[in-house]
């Protein structure tokens, strides 16, 4: 990629030190450290992976060495940047001219980033004409030329475009062209791929990449997906309630982990071979809660009586190997060691059944303003009792269609959906009430399908009420129930969504989806917004209700690693057509249909032996 | 897009249409102009001579087509007392009104959008709180009160301004402010918690991380998107101004149609009522065209929306 002359800066050997970093919360009298005692070090073209589960500080860490948290919050310690001592800084002027020039941000979502009414040219131009103290047309070829070095379609077509008329893909290429305006010496990149779908996950990834190879600057990558980092990371710091537990290359990381919970979250990651996720036991605790020991200790199978009383020496994010634990693991653990001594015997399928809920050459189409648009076309599948299903296909391929057929909310516009031999009645229409007892949907943001001024437990009392199921006593006892074999304390029935964390809301969706003994669960991108070790813990969840309970699931999903770990059948889904269907152990090993090759290809795999050759899709 | 504008245009129309007829018909169901403006002891054939000279006594369908007929040929009816068309009446007390509602009308803007950004940018602090209490009070005072209050401090009390008149530019102050406080008072509040709430917007963190200025952020970035949805506001406060105004009027005897109206009403004249409601409503009708127009200019999601499927 040809840039100007004048794009190429002094390196400076570390944009990034960190040293004894500890953030705090003020509100009213009560203080609480958020980030304790962090210290890290990135090198000019170096990409460093922050790792965590949310709630670990990696957040908080970015924003302070850009001096971006409120007046409620303290920093102690020491950040420097490529030129300006952060914690030096005198007052917001300087902080101000910081940014953006020595270091800038990209965020997760990246649609939401962008001023939503003003043209991306004319941000981008904004930006750069401000940053780099030049005139607005001279900033407008700058900007033009930055469009052009990330990559981004007709360049100067997309230059008039709003946000909203671009993809999530491509607003984040527009962020990270703005990040670009001010020649960085470094880049934070929060969670900047999380949004998106798998093919364009890893054209950003190598956008990123090659951004580094050409500027030099150095980039910490904040993420949760270990496979992410394994894609594009040079070293690793793993952060846990706030501090850095271990750090090392990301070889290293990856293939000896020494902390527990590091090896914990490698094997939280559903992986494209089948390996089926354990999750890590409990929570994260919350900053005000963290025993005065190892943090990790209550959740860790390693932890002694020492863990819990004595804090470990912390790990230095550095790029060095080091590790927070008293009892580190073997470094030299092999692969098969650690997958034995955590994988549990598959549950074999069980033999033929009826047919519960089947499509028959169906097709859907939408009412839009230009007339009716086929969402899908010629679907024939089949769930029978017991079938966990997986439908894959990145967003706009139709897969949450297929939900919405199977349950109802929209009828067929050619061929039948039937359940149990019967055609499926259509919501709003009186068969469908007794329709819903029997196929019960868990969507994708907990949150939202909450009542936000009810309580969980009359929620999940709900069902049982408005079906008449019961006396109140009855119902009560139902309530325990649900709430057990969801997971959940008994004692959460007293509080509001907005007092549980976002894998308990989940399984509080959950549990009120089971209250009517459904037949079928179908879930919409049920684990989408959860973090890795809770989206493990929600699909171990899933798979112990499928035994237990008799359910048959249909799991609606982008992410192929979930489909593999929970699902004995997979459908995948391409622009609104059904392009492979089958038995999920052969599909992965042998798929049929190119696109299935495609989509398994552009998967980051934190197994993979050597990914970084992986081929970007076009 | 001209679809939109076009199907407004009809709306608008029909909306006008269905306040003449009821207008109409509720004034003639409510009482008689000829028996309201001669004296109780009027010999009642005369009565019924005046009734038949201006048409009273043919059945009301008759007398709804011909209005119809008459109004769309730019009649809007005569004065039963001097005879002098309604039109004309009421054509001389507008610019009046005008003057009174519009200056109002940027009292409210000029008031309300700044306190209700001040009190956002310092969120908590003993100034929100003053510039909310303020507010409450000020859209909690029925403006009648507020005149009378105004009256009694600054003209009986103080002496600084005249309780009535309307020849000179501080004639319109105490109107003004008893008219605009309410909107400014509401427009402030809204303000500030569309500010509020556009300021924890990711874009605006996304300013910051690129090196903006808080002042630049305010004024270039977060005020444009938080002014979107106070124009739905700004279109209602036109209709609460033209409301405003009769009493306002009113009580600073300011020589407008708001008080045309209430002599009118009570005098029965029937063709000065329509016409003042008629013109009002339209006006209504027409500020609230005009926001529907200014989404489509100001907020580019709405220039483009269009129907699209899902996955």
């Amino acid at each position: 990629m040809e840039g100007p002359a004048e794009e190429s800066k002094p390196d400076h050997p570390t944009p990034l030190e960190i040293s004894g970093l500890t953030v705090s919360l003020t509100t009213g009298a009560w203080k609480c450290a958020i980030v304790e005692d962090v210290s890290l070090r990135v090198r000019s073209g170096e990409i460093l992976g922050l790792v965590g589960e949310s709630g670990s500080g990696k957040t908080v860490t970015c924003l302070a060495a850009l001096g971006l948290l409120g007046p409620a919050w303290q920093t102690e310690g020491e950040i420097r940047l490529a030129r300006t001592r952060i914690t030096d800084a005198a007052g917001a002027g300087q902080l101000v001219a910081v940014r953006g020039r020595e270091a800038a941000m990209i965020f997760q979502d990246a649609s939401a980033s962008l001023n939503p009414i003003e043209k991306i040219g004319k941000q981008l131009t904004k930006t750069v004409a401000r940053l780099r103290g030049v005139s607005t047309g001279k900033a407008r070829e700058i900007a033009l030329d930055l469009l052009r070095r990330v990559e981004m379609p007709d360049p100067e077509e997309r230059f008039h475009s709003y946000p909203f008329q671009l993809s999530g893909g491509q607003n984040q290429r527009v962020m990270i062209a703005v990040a670009l305006a001010g020649r960085p010496e470094l880049l934070f990149a929060d969670e900047p791929t999380t949004a998106l779908d798998v093919t364009v996950q890893s054209q950003i990834l190598d956008l990123i990449k090659s951004l580094r190879d050409e500027t030099r600057m150095g980039v910490v990558f904040v993420t949760h997906d270990l496979g992410v980092v394994k894609e594009v990371c040079d070293s690793v710091a793993v952060m846990y309630a706030g501090r850095i537990v271990e750090s090392g290359s990301v070889e290293r990381i990856m293939n000896a982990p020494r902390h527990p919970y590091t090896l914990g979250l490698i094997e939280s990651m559903p992986t494209l071979s089948g390996h089926v996720p354990e999750g890590i036991e409990g929570q994260v605790p919350a900053p005000d809660k963290r025993p005065p020991g190892c943090a990790f200790a209550p959740r860790c199978h390693r932890a002694q009586e020492r863990c819990w009383t004595q804090l470990p020496m912390g790990a230095q994010g550095d790029g060095g190997d080091s590790v927070a634990c008293f009892f580190p693991l073997a470094g030299d653990l092999g692969r098969t060691e650690r997958a034995e001594a955590l994988s549990r015997p598959r549950l074999a399928d069980g033999p033929d059944l009826d047919t519960l809920l089947s499509l028959n050459d169906a097709a859907c189409d939408y009412a839009t303003r230009r007339g009716r648009f086929r969402a899908v076309s010629g679907i024939t599948l089949s769930l029978r009792e017991g079938d966990r299903l997986a439908v894959i296909g990145e967003s706009g391929s139709g897969k949450s269609t297929i939900g919405k057929l199977m349950l109802g909310i929209e009828p067929t516009s050619e061929g039948s959906a039937t359940f149990m031999g019967r055609p499926v009645p259509i919501l709003g229409t009186s068969d469908h009430i007794a329709f819903a007892r029997s196929v019960q949907l868990v969507p994708q943001n907990p949150f939202l399908s909450l009542d936000p001024r009810a309580t969980i437990g009359s929620q999940i009392e709900e069902p049982l009420e408005i079906h008449g199921i019961g006396t109140r006593q009855e119902r009560r006892a139902r309530r325990r129930e649900l709430l057990e074999s969801a997971g959940l304390s008994p004692d959460l029935a007293m509080r509001y969504p907005h007092e549980i964390s976002g894998g308990q809301c989940q399984r509080a969706v959950i549990a009120r989806a089971l209250a009517l003994r459904p037949k079928v669960l179908i879930c919409d991108e049920a684990t989408a917004s959860l973090d890795v070790s809770v989206q493990a813990r929600i699909i171990e969840l899933l798979r112990e209700l499928h035994r237990m309970h008799d359910l048959s699931i249909v799991f609606i999903t982008h992410d192929l690693r979930l489909a593999r770990s929970l699902c004995s059948h997979v459908a995948v889904m391409r622009s609104g057509q059904l392009v492979e269907l089958g038995e999920t152990s052969p599909m992965f090993e042998a798929p049929e249909h190119p696109y299935t090759s495609q989509l398994l290809a552009s998967m980051p795999d934190v197994e993979a032996t050597d990914s970084r050759t992986m081929e970007t899709m076009q | 897009m001209t679809g939109f504008v076009i199907r407004k245009l009809l709306r608008t129309l029909f909306t006008l249409f269905l306040v003449v007829t009821f207008v109409f018909f509720v004034l003639r169901l409510t009482g008689d102009p000829v028996s309201a403006m001669m004296p109780d002891d009027t010999d009642p054939a005369i009565l019924d001579e005046l009734r038949k000279q201006w048409g009273l006594d043919r059945p009301l369908g008759v007398q709804y087509l011909e209005y119809w007929f008459n109004l769309l040929q730019g009649d809007f009816g005569n004065a039963y007392r001097d005879g002098r068309p309604a039109i004309e009446i009421v054509a001389e007390r507008v610019p009046a009104t005008l003057k009174l509602t519009l200056t109002a009308f940027a009292f409210i803007v000029i008031a309300g959008f700044p306190l209700g950004i001040f009190a956002a940018v310092n969120r908590g602090t003993a100034i929100d709180r003053g510039i909310m209490t303020i507010s409450v009070t000020g859209f909690s005072l029925p403006n009648f009160f507020l005149g009378i209050l105004l009256i009694f401090l600054l003209s009986v009390t103080l002496r600084w301004l005249p309780a009535y008149g309307s020849d000179h530019w501080y004639n319109l102050i105490m109107p003004v402010i008893t008219l605009g406080t309410a909107g400014a008072a509401v427009i402030a509040r809204f303000v500030r918690s569309s500010m509020l709430e556009v300021l924890n917007a990711p874009y605006i963190r996304a300013c910051r991380a690129r090196g903006m200025t808080e002042r630049a952020i305010i004024w270039t970035v977060a005020l444009p998107n938080a002014a979107i949805p106070t124009i739905t506001i700004m279109g209602f406060m036109v209709g609460t101004l033209i409301g405003g105004s009769i009493v306002t009027e009113t009580v600073f005897a300011w020589p407008g149609i708001g008080r045309l109206l209430i002599d009118a009403v009570t005098a029965r004249e029937l063709a000065v009522v329509q016409t003042v409601v008629m013109i009002t409503a339209a006006s209504m009708v027409f500020a609230n065209l005009a926001v529907d127009l200014l989404y489509l200019v100001i907020d580019p999601r709405r220039r483009y929306a269009s129907g699209t499927g899902e996955g």
